[in-house]
């Protein structure tokens, strides 16, 4: 066994762009797919059936389907209808689109968390649903489900690894890149492994700020 | 006469097919304390939510001020902001401090400037005697306090009508009190109060009229003196004498029937054996707190 060291130093830049990548799609597809779990998950408590079933069946789609056949499926699927992205477009559309079922999930959690009576005092003050929602009810669940949405972040952030199938060029696809050139798979692994592995901690570390800088006094978590 | 704040007219709540309220019909003038008693289920809660539209009627109508309030053309919110709730459980918003929690509604229904709505704040949480609470946030209060809280809420709105469903019910016996007297204070300077409550002692001294309800009817409604001391409905009796029977047993301190004050009822108390039997069967720590914030508001009267 030679294990080769050198070959980290010698790619460094082109990794490290490899990376850059990784943290913008990272970033990208849990915001994007933040902004539609709060879309999905409000459809998903909505009593109307037109509302309520497809909402549902989009989030059972997603989470019982391999991500990396989604990733296929908009990227090379949509070719069929003539619909082309560029892999980058199509990796990030598919990351979004799978994370906003999950995120759904963990923000139709946080509003159920909170108690009907929440709900009812506002109303009984003449709130509309919305005002309620936006000003008493989404408040609290936000901060009920940040140890969930930790989680969810941090496997986004892994999962991104899979749109190099596609080829876009983040930090899995240039290790593969380095490695055919260098024959040093070990080596230049546990190099992008210990990358993605401080992008999670600090990914957590962030959101653990969050939990105390939003922690409710007087409630459990609050010092 | 004056306009009725709240009229009711044969209202009927059904929760699939189980029919909850039979047929009520009511009427609040202004200034007036409207105490709603009965058993537990027979549909008290379900009245004031309803009243609100917090519960949908089946059937009959609700006049608030007048005006059909199940009528596509009023604005429910509206409504609402001038009939204000205070719930058992409190109910307070918990990521917000007592200041924001009171001006709120304030804000955003009356939109009413920020600064505005903060002297609002000021003023009630006085009126509450929680001034030094303003900034603290409701998870950090005593029960009583937070009911306390929830009334400034309420009351911040200027409402025509403040409901109560079993305010003090919640609260640990010591924490009753507290909350009775501002209640108290709320009724003497002329708010308009329906409160389902099962704190005897209040219903006696505030109340204007009583309404007792049982199986989803009014079964007889007066004022207190009569309701207590000559209840004419069977039920009533038996309900009152349970009730009553349970405050006499309980009360270490107070020698049977030496309270004036009480006396009327220990009367009946002393015949009331089917009374008394339902009491042993529910002897829940609940009642006994309920007893004991009756006991406490005694006190007080005598000071
Ligand atoms: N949302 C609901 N769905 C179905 N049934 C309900 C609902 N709310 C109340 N009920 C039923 O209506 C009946 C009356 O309930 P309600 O809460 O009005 O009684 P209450 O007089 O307030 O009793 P308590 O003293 O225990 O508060 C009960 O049998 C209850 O089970
Ligand atoms: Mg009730």
């Amino acid at each position: 066994m030679n294990l080769d060291w050198s070959v980290i130093g010698e790619n460094f830049n082109y990794l490290m762009a490899g990376a850059e990548l990784t943290i913008i799609i990272s970033i990208l597809s849990i915001f994007l797919g933040f902004v539609g779990g709060i879309f999905i998950g409000m459809c998903r408590i909505s009593k109307n059936p037109l509302i309520y079933y497809p909402s549902t069946a989009y989030v059972e789609a997603f989470r019982g389907t391999p991500l990396l056949i989604q990733i296929f499926l908009v990227y090379l699927g949509l070719s069929s209808f003539n619909i082309q992205l560029s892999a980058w477009d199509a990796g990030i559309l598919a990351l979004s689109l799978n994370s906003a079922a999950y995120q759904s999930e963990i923000f139709r959690g946080g509003i159920q968390s909170i108690p009907k009576g929440q709900m009812e005092a506002a109303r009984s003050m003449g709130l509309t649903y919305n005002q309620s929602m936006f000003k008493v009810i989404i408040p609290q669940a936000l901060r009920n489900a940040l140890p969930p949405y930790t989680n969810e972040f941090c496997t986004m952030i892994k999962d991104s690894s899979l749109v190099s199938a596609i080829s876009v060029m983040e930090l899995t696809w240039s290790a593969k890149n380095v490695i055919s050139v260098t024959f040093q798979p070990f080596v230049v692994y546990i190099f992008i492994a210990f990358l993605y592995f401080l992008m999670t901690f600090v990914t957590t570390r962030f959101m653990r700020y969050l939990e105390k800088r939003y922690a409710i006094p007087g409630m459990m978590g609050a010092e | 006469m004056e306009t009725p704040i709240i009229e009711v007219i044969g209202l009927e709540k059904a929760f699939g097919d189980h029919m909850v309220l039979k047929g009520i019909s009511m009427t609040v003038y202004p200034k007036e304390v409207v105490v709603v008693i009965g058993p537990s289920g027979s549909g008290k809660s379900t009245l004031l939510r309803c009243l609100n539209r917090l519960n949908e009627p089946t059937n009959g109508k609700i006049l608030f001020q007048g005006y059909d309030i199940m009528s596509p053309d009023i604005d429910i919110n509206v409504v609402r902001s001038q009939m204000n709730m205070v719930f058992q459980n409190f109910n307070l918003f918990m990521h917000l401090s007592v200041k924001k929690n009171v001006t709120l509604a304030l804000t955003s229904v009356k939109k009413i400037t920020q600064e505005e709505a903060d002297r609002i704040a000021d003023e009630t949480l006085l009126k509450v005697g929680l001034t030094e609470k303003a900034d603290a946030y409701p998870g950090q209060l005593s029960g009583g306090q937070q009911q306390r809280v929830a009334i400034a809420r309420a009351l911040a709105m200027d409402p025509k009508v403040i409901l109560f469903d079993e305010p003090t019910s919640a609260l640990d016996p010591e924490l009753i009190g507290e909350v009775l007297d501002v209640m108290k204070k709320l009724a003497e300077s002329g708010m308009t109060m329906v409160v389902v409550t099962h704190e005897m002692g209040f219903a006696r001294e505030m109340a204007d009229r009583v309404i007792f309800m049982d199986e989803g009817v009014i079964a007889e409604s007066g004022p207190p003196e009569e309701i207590f001391t000559n209840p004419k409905n069977e039920r009533t009796r038996i309900f009152l004498k349970r009730i009553l029977k349970e405050i006499e047993d309980m009360d270490p301190l107070k020698p049977k029937y030496e309270t004036p004050e009480l006396a009327p009822e220990a009367e009946g108390v002393k015949a009331a054996e089917e009374g008394y039997k339902w009491s042993q069967e529910h002897k829940e720590p609940d009642e006994q707190k309920r007893w004991l914030g009756f006991k406490f508001l005694k006190r007080d009267k005598k000071k």
